[in-house]
C-alpha cells in the first residue's frame, strides 16, 4: 500500500493553463488573491447557469428550435457575466495581510465590509484545496480556521497553487512561532492507499456488503418468480449503497499520508484535490474501525477526533474525520504513532468486562474491555464491526459513569470518557460496576496529572 | 466505597423546593391532558367506558410521575472534591460524571419563571466536551452564586488548554 516514489505527492493536478504570477504586496504589505479569480467564479458558475437555462427553456427548444437555443445561450452569458462582474468587485475589496501583531488580517466585502483579524495562535487548520474548476487554472483556495464558535474560518480564493502552498506554510510557520520564511516543510509520504484497495474497501463495508447481498438475493428471486415488483427494490437497495461507494471512492482517491514537521498531512480526492494537516496537538481522539469483511485483509479505518472539527456545528463537508479510509495494522500504527509518539497498544493490560455481560450483550461481550498506560486510556466494543479508541489522559474533558436497569440487574455500569464533540466515543460498556467507578476515579486523577506534563500543544518545539 | 455510585466524602442534596418546582411543571402541562380528556366526554361519538378508561389513565400518571418526582429530586447530589466535581443523578438510569476543575470552561447559574418564585437556580457545567452532562439543579440562590464562584476559582488554578 505504500507508494515508494513519493512523487506524486501534492503534484497539481490542473489541465495547466499557464497563469501568469501577480506582484507582489502593496506598500502596506497588504495582498490580494489571483486577478483571474473573477474568471474561474464565472466559469463556475456557467454548468449552473446552462442548467437553469435549459430546465427552464428546455420545453421551447422543440417549438421554438434554435431560437430558444439561442436565448438560452444568452442567459447562460449573462449570468456569467453578472457573477465574474460581482466577484471582480468582491476581488477588489478583498485584501489579507499579516499585520505587526503577527495576527492575520482579512478585509472583504462589496457592500457589507469586514474586517477580520484571525489570532494565529488560536490555529486549528489550513486547508489548501482545488475544487474542479479552479484546477482548470491550476489555481487553489485556502482555508484557515481558528478556534471558536461560529464561523470561524476565512476562505481565500483564488490562488496559484504555489502561492497556496507559501501561504499555508508561512501561516502554519508564524503559528508555530517559527520565522515566517522558514519555508515548505520537509515531508515524507507514509502510506498511500491504492484504488483497488479503496474500491474494495468501501465495498466490503458491513452495511453496504449486506445491502448488495441483499439485492442479489431480491434479483435472484425477482428472476425466478417472475413477480418484476422486486425489481424496484433492488433498485433501492443496490443504488444507494453503489452511489456511496462512489461517492467515497472520488472523494478519497489516491489517499496519501506523509509526515512533515507541522503534523500529518493528507491528501485526496479525484474531482476536487483537498489537503488536510492534522497537527498532532489538536488530536483528541483517536478510533480504530474493523468491519468484519475487511479482516482477511487485515485493514482498519482510522477516526480521529480533532478539537474544533467534525462537531455538530457547520457544515461537516469540509470537516475531515476521517484520518485513513483503509490501512493495515502497520500503517495504522506508524501514522498512530506519528500522532501519539510512545504509545504502544501491544503492551496494554486490558481489563475485560465480567463474564455476567454476556446476559446483557451477548454477541459482543467477550470483546469489552478497558485498559490504560501511562499515555492513554483505550477501550474496545464490537464483534462483527470492532472498535478500539483510545485517548490520552491530557485530552479527558470529563469522566462519566452509567448504569441502567438492565445493567443494575446484573451489578454492571459503563464508564465513558468524554472528549470534544467528534466521532470518536470511548466507552468501556458494562463493566463490573465498582471497577467501573474505581476506573472512573482514576482517569479524572491521570487526567488531573497528564494535564500538568502535557506538552504536545508545543508539538513544533519537540524534539 | 461499597458501590459505583456512592461518594465517601458524602453527596450534598439540592433543596426539596425543586420537587415543588417540578411538581407544577407537571400539573401545567397536564392543564392539557386535562383539556383532551374534556374533549372526550363532550365529543358525543365517544363511547362513555372511553372517556373513563382516560381519566383513569391519566390520575394514574399523574400520581406515579408526582411520586417519581420526588425520587428523582432525591437522588440529585454533588460533591466538591479536591481536584474535581462529582454529580449524580438519577434513579432507573444512574448516572455519575467527574469534572476535574481544569477542565471547566464556563459555569452557568440559571433560573426559569418557576425556579425563581420558589428561589431556586441550576448551576451547569460546561467543558469543551458536549457529552459532558454536569448540570445541578434546585440549588438556594446564595449557595449557587457561592458554588459557581469557588468553581470558577478552582477551574482558573488549574487551567490548562484543550
Amino acid at each position: 500500500m505504500t507508494d515508494p516514489s513519493g512523487s506524486r505527492i501534492g503534484e497539481d493536478l490542473g489541465l495547466g493553463f499557464l497563469v501568469p504570477a501577480i506582484g507582489d504586496a502593496d506598500a502596506e504589505g497588504r495582498r490580494r488573491v489571483h486577478p483571474i479569480t473573477p474568471i474561474v467564479h464565472g466559469v463556475t458558475a456557467v454548468p449552473v447557469a446552462a442548467l437553469l437555462a435549459f430546465a427552464w427553456g428546455g420545453g421551447l427548444l422543440s417549438t421554438l428550435g434554435l431560437g430558444a437555443f439561442a436565448a438560452g445561450m444568452v442567459v447562460v452569458v449573462v449570468i456569467g457575466s453578472a457573477v465574474t462582474a460581482w466577484s471582480y468587485l468582491a476581488w477588489r475589496n478583498l485584501y489579507y495581510w499579516f499585520d505587526g501583531d503577527g495576527d492575520f488580517r482579512v478585509d472583504s466585502g462589496v457592500i457589507t465590509r469586514r474586517q477580520r483579524r484571525l489570532q494565529l495562535s488560536r490555529l486549528q487548520a489550513v486547508d489548501v484545496a482545488q475544487p474542479l474548476f479552479a484546477r482548470l487554472f491550476s489555481m487553489a483556495e485556502v482555508t484557515i480556521e481558528v478556534a471558536g464558535s461560529g464561523d470561524s474560518r476565512v476562505r481565500l480564493r483564488y490562488l496559484r497553487l504555489a502561492d497556496a502552498r507559501a501561504l499555508r506554510n508561512e501561516v502554519v510557520a508564524r503559528a508555530a512561532g517559527l520565522r515566517p520564511e522558514a519555508g515548505e516543510a520537509p515531508e515524507v509520504s507514509i502510506a498511500t492507499v491504492s484504488p483497488r484497495d479503496l474500491a474494495i474497501s468501501l465495498a466490503m463495508r458491513t452495511v453496504t456488503a449486506g445491502l448488495l447481498l441483499v439485492t442479489v438475493l431480491l434479483l435472484v428471486a425477482t428472476v425466478l418468480s417472475q413477480g418484476w415488483s422486486g425489481l424496484a427494490i433492488a433498485l433501492v437497495t443496490g443504488g444507494v449503497p453503489i452511489l456511496i461507494v462512489v461517492a467515497e471512492f472520488i472523494r478519497y482517491y489516491r489517499f496519501t499520508v506523509s509526515d512533515s514537521p507541522d503534523g500529518l498531512r493528507l491528501r485526496f480526492g479525484l474531482a476536487r484535490t483537498e489537503t488536510r494537516t492534522v497537527p498532532p496537538g489538536r488530536v483528541q481522539a483517536i478510533e480504530f474501525v474493523e468491519p468484519w469483511l475487511w479482516r482477511r485483509w487485515g485493514w482498519m479505518r482510522l477516526r480521529v477526533t480533532i478539537a474544533g472539527v467534525g462537531g455538530d456545528d457547520g457544515n461537516s463537508g469540509n470537516r475531515e474525520t476521517l484520518l485513513m479510509p483503509v490501512a493495515t495494522r502497520d500503517i495504522a500504527l506508524t501514522v498512530v504513532h506519528r500522532l501519539m509518539p510512545g504509545l504502544d497498544l501491544d503492551a496494554l493490560d486490558w481489563h475485560p468486562a465480567p463474564g455476567r455481560a454476556r446476559r446483557r450483550s451477548p454477541i459482543q461481550w467477550s470483546r469489552l474491555a478497558v485498559a490504560w498506560d501511562g499515555l492513554v486510556l483505550a477501550a474496545r466494543r464490537g464483534r462483527v464491526t470492532r472498535r478500539l479508541a483510545f485517548v490520552p489522559h491530557a485530552r479527558t474533558q470529563s469522566v462519566r459513569v452509567t448504569q441502567g436497569p438492565w445493567e443494575r440487574s446484573l451489578d454492571l455500569a459503563t464508564v465513558h470518557v468524554d472528549v470534544t464533540p467528534g466521532p470518536v466515543r470511548v466507552v468501556g460498556l458494562h463493566l463490573d460496576a465498582l471497577f467501573a467507578r474505581q476506573v472512573a476515579d482514576a482517569q479524572a486523577e491521570r487526567a488531573r496529572r497528564a494535564r500538568g506534563s502535557d506538552t504536545s500543544i508545543r508539538w513544533a518545539a519537540r524534539d | 466505597m461499597e458501590s459505583a455510585f456512592t461518594c465517601e466524602e458524602g453527596w450534598s442534596p439540592v433543596s426539596p423546593r425543586l420537587i415543588s418546582a417540578r411538581r407544577i411543571t407537571l400539573v401545567l402541562c397536564y392543564v392539557l391532558v386535562v383539556a383532551g380528556v374534556v374533549v372526550l366526554f363532550v365529543v358525543p361519538d365517544v363511547p362513555r367506558w372511553v372517556a373513563y378508561a382516560a381519566v383513569g389513565i391519566a390520575a394514574a400518571v399523574l400520581i406515579w410521575m408526582w411520586w417519581l418526582i420526588g425520587r428523582r429530586v432525591r437522588s440529585f447530589g454533588y460533591a466538591e472534591r479536591g481536584d474535581d466535581l462529582l454529580v449524580t443523578s438519577g434513579i432507573l438510569f444512574r448516572r455519575l460524571v467527574i469534572v476535574p476543575y481544569g477542565r471547566m470552561q464556563l459555569v452557568d447559574v440559571k433560573a426559569g419563571p418557576i425556579d425563581r418564585w420558589l428561589g431556586i437556580t441550576t448551576v451547569q457545567l460546561h467543558t469543551a466536551a458536549a457529552t459532558t452532562d454536569a448540570s445541578i439543579p434546585g440549588l438556594v440562590p446564595e449557595d449557587a452564586v457561592a458554588l459557581r464562584d469557588r468553581l470558577a476559582r478552582r477551574g482558573e488554578e488549574r487551567s490548562a488548554g484543550l
